[in-house]
């Protein structure tokens, strides 16, 4: 095991919070029980990682191995990457797709491969009939940078793709056609949705975020539900325009539904309008050109705080669409033009 | 006998008769007496022997009545007393109704009037097992559009709305009862194969979302010396929960044969 490679082991170990290493070394699988037991867990972390890489040594470790806890480790993190959206799309009245998770794996790589010699490309499957795949570039001459991978999250057939945003922009190309080609589709196309949440991206693009149905086996109807309004908590409380706020929470709830919104954490428009003025003599308002500006919304959980806007008093209710069709239209970035 | 003294005699005869008399009227008021009082004894016995009767009675009605309570809470049937009230046959009336329409999943295809439109329920099932239900959320306009659905993402729904939700609804529903019933004999019959026959599976088996591909190794017999068999089945069809294409290789020897079942 030469010295980058160990190198690369010790700092990726070193990334796992103490609390973890043992579920994120068990998930490996590449070290046993026994060899696990020889190492005393309770020392100081450099001391610790220090003898698991040895033991990894002594186990011969290859770069796929490392690759492989590379990906487990960000599985468990995945917040820490900002993951983007990609939409692949068939001819119409094309075949059944029967996708064979092993040709996928071997067609994707051969592809890469193809183009470029110097690439580590490594499978974990995971739930759900879906695949972790880490790309880790190179070029012709230099040897793949572990240090900077691609992760890509692919839910067999399936349209959409969700990759970690990669600074070699050049690859995204040849990434995009080994996907097409590997999964039997035509076209890849990026969507406008980013955000840190796997799982919330997931929830949007599958349509899963909403999973309330009223059928005859609920108990509590939804028309029934009582309005989180504190009417009757205390009599000496008079609330004032009570109809105007039930007006709002009926109207939010129509919006966002109840349900816990996917999370998100910022939307962007990007306008190109004409200004718009009520003043007639204003300089802005004489401009021909569209007015070019950026407008960000940032939120911890960007959905939930939209849906609390309306009934805090801070804005009218209904919202406007551009902020309520996020999760409807599966986009957080919007163009805005002037039609 | 000498009547010795005139004044003496004559008063010893009259006090005498006297005396008589008053012993006399004496004995006839205390018979009179007795008489009354005879009567009265009687009068009071009648009353008494009255009076017991009646308690009689009385008893024996309250025990009556008891045993008449008792008997009617037995009872299970409600029509025969009378006490049941109108409200409570509506309820019961209601709740009857409502496990007829919560039964109505059970045909497979079943839904509810929301506000908007309607909530339609698909409930899948295979070979008599129960299996997922899946739901879709209409909204009753011009044109008619989906709300929000539990569709599995790899099922060409929008395939299906595209060409039928509009002009053959009925069409659009029976052809996702198709899709999603076929998919879940499908995943059925995969997950019992990797439970069930786990001991005759030489590796894991191989599928994918649709579950529409599946490839494994397999031995004839679980803990036997038979070789071990390379199966891989397609199911072209995604209306059927049968595969259309079945290879099944010999490791080792290039020989196979394949079973193709469409025609």
């Amino acid at each position: 095991m030469d010295e980058t490679l160990a190198e690369f082991i010790k700092r990726t170990i070193l990334k796992i919070p103490m609390t973890e290493m043992m579920t994120v070394l068990k998930a490996w699988d590449f070290l046993s029980e026994k060899q696990l037991q020889t190492v005393n867990f309770r020392q100081r972390k450099e001391s610790l990682v220090h003898d698991l890489v040895l033991l990894c040594e002594e186990k011969r470790a290859s770069v796929h191995d490392a690759a492989l806890l590379d990906i487990i480790y960000t599985q468990f993190h995945r917040h820490q990457k900002v993951w983007d959206v990609f939409q692949m799309s068939k001819e119409p009245g094309e075949d059944i797709d029967l996708f064979d998770m092993e040709q996928f794996k071997s067609s994707f790589v051969k592809i890469l491969r193809r183009a470029l010699r110097n690439v580590t490309v490594s499978f974990r499957d995971a739930e759900e009939n879906s695949v972790w795949i880490r790309i880790a570039w190179g070029t012709q001459y230099r040897k793949p940078n572990q240090y900077k991978p691609v992760y890509v999250v692919y839910y067999s057939q399936t349209p959409y793709v969700f990759t970690s945003s990669c600074q070699l922009k050049s690859n995204i190309p040849l990434l995009g056609q080994a996907l097409t080609v590997a999964s039997n589709h035509h076209k890849i196309v990026k969507m406008d949705l980013r955000s840190r949440y796997l799982d919330s991206l997931k929830a949007i693009v599958f349509k899963q975020y909403n999973r309330n149905f009223e059928t005859h086996n609920t108990t509590v109807p939804l028309q029934e539900r009582t309005l989180e309004l504190d009417i009757h908590m205390d009599s000496r409380i008079i609330h004032e325009n009570r109809i105007e706020k039930e007006r709002v929470q009926r109207v939010t709830q129509e919006t966002f539904g109840d349900y816990p919104q996917p999370r998100l954490e910022f939307a962007q428009y990007k306008l190109e309008t004409k200004f718009k003025s009520d003043f007639n003599g204003d300089i802005l308002a004489e401009r021909k050109e569209p007015l070019r500006c950026l407008i960000k919304f940032s939120s911890p959980h960007l959905l939930e705080a939209l849906k609390a806007l309306a009934p805090a008093g801070i804005a009218d209710a209904p919202l406007s669409p551009l902020l309520t069709c996020i999760p409807n239209k599966g986009m957080n970035y919007f163009k805005i033009r002037d039609k | 006998m000498e009547w010795a003294n005139d004044g003496k005699t004559r008063g010893g005869v009259l006090a005498h008769l006297e005396r008589l008399e008053i012993q006399v009227n004496r004995s006839r008021k205390n018979l009179e007496d007795l008489q009354r009082a005879q009567a009265v004894e009687s009068a009071l016995g009648t009353k008494i022997h009255k009076l017991r009767c009646l308690r009689d009675e009385l008893r024996a009605e309250a025990k009556q009545r008891q045993a008449r309570v008792k008997a009617s809470t037995v009872n299970v049937e409600p029509d025969q007393t009378p006490e049941i009230s109108e409200q409570e046959v509506a309820k019961r009336r209601k709740e009857n109704v409502k496990a007829i329409l919560q039964a109505y999943r059970f045909t497979g295809l079943s839904g509810k009037l929301t506000s908007r439109g309607v909530c339609v329920c698909i409930s899948t099932a295979f070979e008599g097992n129960l299996l997922d239900s899946y739901f879709i959320d209409l909204v009753i306009q011009k044109p008619l559009r989906i709300h929000h659905h539990s569709i599995p993402v790899f099922i060409p729904l929008e395939e299906l709305s595209a060409k039928y939700l509009q002009t053959n609804i009925q069409h659009f529903l029976f052809c996702l009862c198709e899709y999603l019933n076929a998919y879940a004999g499908r995943k059925y019959q995969a997950d019992r194969l990797q439970s069930d026959f786990a001991a005759f599976l030489a590796g894991p088996l191989r599928r994918n979302s649709l579950c529409n591909l599946l490839s494994f190794t397999y031995k004839v017999e679980p803990r036997g010396q038979s070789f071990p068999f390379c199966a891989r089945l397609l199911y072209k069809d995604l209306t059927t929960a049968l595969p259309t294409d079945v290879t099944v290789t010999y490791q080792g020897k290039r020989k196979y044969c394949t079973f193709c079942s469409h025609d």
